[in-house]
């Protein structure tokens, strides 16, 4: 994946992948693996931008439809990747329509639609009543 | 070797001299000779600062040093075992605990404190040795001493050390002993776990095998009997047919007289052979599947030996760690003017040693609680004919796979008639009803009941006790409170000893599948057709009791009437209540380990954790105690105190008519008037007309948006004090801060949680009413 890739300094590279049309960008450090989608199980009691949970050796991943978020179009998830993202050793997966891929911008460009996984997962976690 | 390995081998020592010293000062008593005692400080200090000194932590060993040299002062008789004396040597424990955890959390500690405590020796050595010594300064001290004392090990005396290390007679360190990181046998259990569900996989495929044996030796079976069947038949019949061949050979013999085949006939003879040799390679089959299935179990058996012998090493006796309630209670007691001793019963018992870790904040809790409720004043006490110490007894006992631990402390006890009051007031029993006193004991469990004010002055208990019954429950335990007024008060938790594997029962519902620890269930039983309906009021009868009764369905609001048909019940202990989970059906029982929720998902407190199954299948550990709390939670039944009039009145502002129905609903269960809006403009209209006690609303709405409502709302007179809730899907820092900004009282971020509401309009609504 991203050792293929060669990083020059002052460059950034990002993970793009789709949900109905709409690009999105993670981060291409943040991005540990991109799974094929065999099994997904729902999360009852989940809000329903938790589209379900993978089991990934031995790791349970809740995996995010972001069209649930984000004004877009029903998304077909036929052929769907999971993006699994890391944070803070914490294992999410984002549904992307097709296999993502990478690109590299020049640090100074300004990059629109990357999501801030940190921000994102601590705005999105499901909090409980305490 | 590197200093950073050093120290991990310093640190896993320094734990263990700690803990002696710990022990040993507990056991110090101005009044009493101590030789003991004394002995085994001065060992564990003098080891411990050697120990520290190799490793050139010169803070630890500095300190440690002078310990040793009061110690000493004291064992040579030369210092007399004053309580200052205590004081002083428990300070210094506590201080090098204090740099001991700093240095095991990688956390430099300030030199300022290392110093303050040798300053605080000095002193203290210096007033002892005033008469003595001219000038004390610090390091002549040491030294003088030094001489006198140069031999200590020998005098160890065997009685005072454990019992696992005495068999070997010969010294600790040389013995067949090595030392192994907790996180390492951790791994070696998660490993174990890992197989266990592969054996329980293979265990569940080797039935399915045996089932498909039974299959084709039956085949066979009847494959041979009609093939039997087939060729008597055709040698009967034989004889009517004329014979297809005429062979000239024959012709001389008669009907009987020889054996005659035609084509038929061989062909019947030759099936009957096969069939012959697949009924033997059957029989084959079936053996070398016997040998196998025994070779499964036999497996299994070593895998379950290997998995109590790998968790047997993380074990240690409770008593070690019960020790770190004696000066915790030393202290609490102090502090509050009372006398209280620790006794500790059955400290033998073994337990994992993770369990113990997350058991002790709750422990601590019933501790604090005993000491600054339970325990009398010494004069109170003697009112009572009661010795002026207080005494808290911790008692451990192995119960199957679980300990339980009991804290009990000889103190006022709960008064049952103040907390029923109590409860009363609160909405949460009826008056004149009957309530057992389990039912009345676990209202102390129950949020909300103890951070109202006055409750601990009175009934005695209360703060946080939702919150140790929660943190037991995460550990598939549970909590059970018991009192007798004046005389006790105990709280018993029983906890599964390890938790690296544990026994859950499947079952599916909700077209998922969920598992649950063993340690929660009661029983599984079938629901009946009667039953079933009653569920649908939330409650069934389980031997002649009614008790709370929901299914999986019920919590995410989708139950239809049918799902409690054919289901099956699992009736669970949640501390102070029994209740029932209905459940589709149950799939069967297995041990598994439980994996903490992801971060992620926090908030579905209904989860204690998840698993997956030995084919890939993602199962969420149902906890009973978290999916009935809302329901155990004071549901402001006091419906029957307002009348249509006088009804505090609840506006709900959204555009969405979904959330609008919503919340009318919950509002409107909950014994209170709901009026709704769907944007500001409509909400001014409503305000306009009615009196209206507590206001709900969103930000973002057509016409005239949430900010603008609370803004006007706060600028008109009649309505300024009018409780403002802002319920939003916007849940940033920023729409928080403006929301408050503007005047909102409180802030729910969509997806809400009923409790949180439940507990919001409490605040306002109730303060009032």
């Amino acid at each position: 994946m991203s050792e293929e890739l060669e990083i020059k300094s002052g460059e950034k590279t990002y993970c793009v992948f789709s949900v109905s049309e709409r690009e999105f960008l993670l981060p291409s450090e943040a991005v540990r693996e991109v799974v094929e989608i065999s099994r997904i199980f729902p999360i009852p009691g989940a809000p329903e931008y938790v589209y379900g949970a993978l089991p990934l050796r031995g790791r349970i991943i809740p995996s995010v439809d972001l069209s649930k978020i984000f004004p877009v179009e029903k998304p077909s998830y036929q052929n769907a990747k999971l993006l699994v993202v890391d944070v803070e050793n914490e294992h999410i997966g984002f549904l992307s329509e097709s296999a993502p891929f990478f690109v590299t911008f020049d640090e100074d460009i300004v990059v629109e639609d990357v999501i801030d996984i940190k921000s994102f997962f601590e705005t999105y976690r499901i909090k409980g009543a305490s | 070797m590197k200093q950073s390995e050093l120290i991990e081998y310093f640190l896993l020592e320094a734990e263990e001299h700690l803990e002696a010293l710990h022990r040993a000062v507990s056991e110090l008593n101005p009044s009493a000779d101590c030789e003991t005692a004394i002995e085994d400080l001065f060992r564990a200090a003098h080891t411990l600062k050697g120990s520290a000194a190799i490793v050139k932590l010169e803070g630890i060993s500095n300190v440690g040093h002078r310990l040793e040299d009061i110690l000493e002062g004291i064992k040579e008789r030369k210092i007399a075992l004053s309580p200052q004396a205590i004081d002083v040597i428990s300070v210094m424990i506590e201080g090098l605990g204090g740099m001991i955890s700093d240095l095991s959390k990688k956390k430099i500690t300030p030199a300022e404190t290392g110093l303050a405590l040798i300053r605080q020796a000095d002193e203290f050595l210096s007033n002892q040795f005033a008469s003595v010594e001219a000038a004390p300064e610090a390091p002549t001290a040491p030294k003088m001493r030094r001489a006198i004392s140069p031999v200590q090990a020998p005098s160890e005396r065997p009685e005072r050390r454990r019992a696992d290390r005495a068999d070997e007679g010969g010294d600790f360190y040389y013995g067949n002993f090595i030392r192994i990181d907790i996180q390492k046998i951790e791994t070696m259990l998660n490993l174990i776990g890992e197989i266990t569900i592969k054996k329980n996989y293979l265990v569940q495929r080797s039935r399915e095998a045996q089932e498909v044996i039974d299959e084709i030796t039956f085949a066979g079976d009847r494959l041979l009997k009609e093939v039997t069947d087939f060729s008597e038949r055709y040698s009967y019949s034989f004889a009517a047919d004329t014979p297809k061949h005429a062979d000239v050979f024959f012709s001389g013999f008669g009907e009987l007289e020889f054996d005659r085949y035609d084509e038929s006939n061989i062909f019947s003879r030759k099936l009957q052979e096969i069939t012959n040799d697949i009924q033997e390679g059957l029989k084959q089959l079936a053996k070398l599947y016997d040998d196998y299935s025994q070779d499964v179990r036999g497996m299994d058996h070593d895998i379950r030996m290997l998995r109590s012998d790998i968790s047997e090493t993380r074990m240690i006796g409770v008593g070690r760690l019960f020790q770190r309630f004696v000066k915790a209670i030393k202290d609490m007691a102090k502090a509050h003017g009372k006398q209280a001793e620790l006794k500790i019963l059955g400290g033998d018992t073994k337990i994992d040693r993770v369990v113990f870790e997350r058991l002790f904040d709750p422990m601590m809790h019933i501790v604090r609680n005993a000491i600054a409720h339970g325990i009398e004043l010494p004069e109170k006490r003697r009112e009572k004919g009661k010795p002026e110490q207080g005494q808290i007894t911790i008692s451990a006992m192995r119960e199957g796979n679980a300990i339980v631990i009991e804290v009990r402390d000889d103190g006022r006890g709960i008064d049952l008639d103040i907390l029923r009051d109590h409860a009363a007031k609160q909405g949460m029993v009826k008056v004149g009803d009957d309530y057992s006193r389990d039912e009345l004991f676990g209202l102390i469990f129950q949020s909300g009941f103890s951070t109202r004010e006055g409750v601990d002055m009175t009934s005695g208990r209360g703060i946080g006790m939702n919150a140790v019954r929660r943190q037991i429950s995460d550990l598939s335990g549970i909590v059970q409170v018991d009192s007798e007024r004046d005389v006790f008060t105990s709280f018993k938790i029983h906890v599964p000893t390890t938790l690296a594997i544990s026994n859950v029962v499947i079952f599916s519902s909700h077209n998922a599948e969920f598992a649950m620890p063993v340690t929660l269930m009661e029983e599984v039983t079938q629901l009946d057709i009667m039953d079933g309906l009653e569920a649908g009021h939330g409650a069934i009868n389980y031997r002649g009791r009614r008790i709370l009764a929901k299914s999986i369905s019920d919590f995410f609001g989708s139950a239809r009437i049918e799902d409690r048909l054919n289901k099956y019940v699992i009736v669970c202990n949640i501390s102070d209540k029994k209740v029932g989970i209905i459940v589709d059906s149950i799939i069967g029982q297995e041990e598994t380990i439980i994996k903490p929720l992801n971060h992620f998902l926090d908030g579905l407190s209904i989860y204690s954790g998840m698993t997956i199954s030995a084919d890939g299948k993602v199962r969420f550990v149902v906890n009973p105690m978290t999916l009935f709390e809302a329901d155990l939670r004071p549901q402001f039944d006091i419906t029957e105190q307002f009348t249509e009039d006088t009804a505090p009145k609840i506006l709900i502002v959204d555009d969405s008519l979904s959330v609008r129905k919503y919340v009318t609903n919950f509002i409107e269960n909950r014994g209170f008037k709901p009026l709704a809006a769907a944007n500001g403009h409509e909400a001014l209209n409503v305000l306009h007309e009615n009196k209206v006690d507590l206001i709900i609303t969103d930000l973002e709405m057509p016409v005239m948006h949430g900010y603008e409502l609370i803004r006007r709302i706060r600028s008109i007179e009649y309505l300024r004090d009018i409780a403002i809730i802002v319920l939003t899907s916007r849940g940033t820092q920023k729409h928080r801060q403006m929301a408050l900004d503007t005047g909102a009282n409180d802030f729910l971020v969509k997806p809400f949680d009923e409790t949180a509401l439940s507990d919001v309009i409490a605040r306002y609504v109730l303060k009032r009413a």
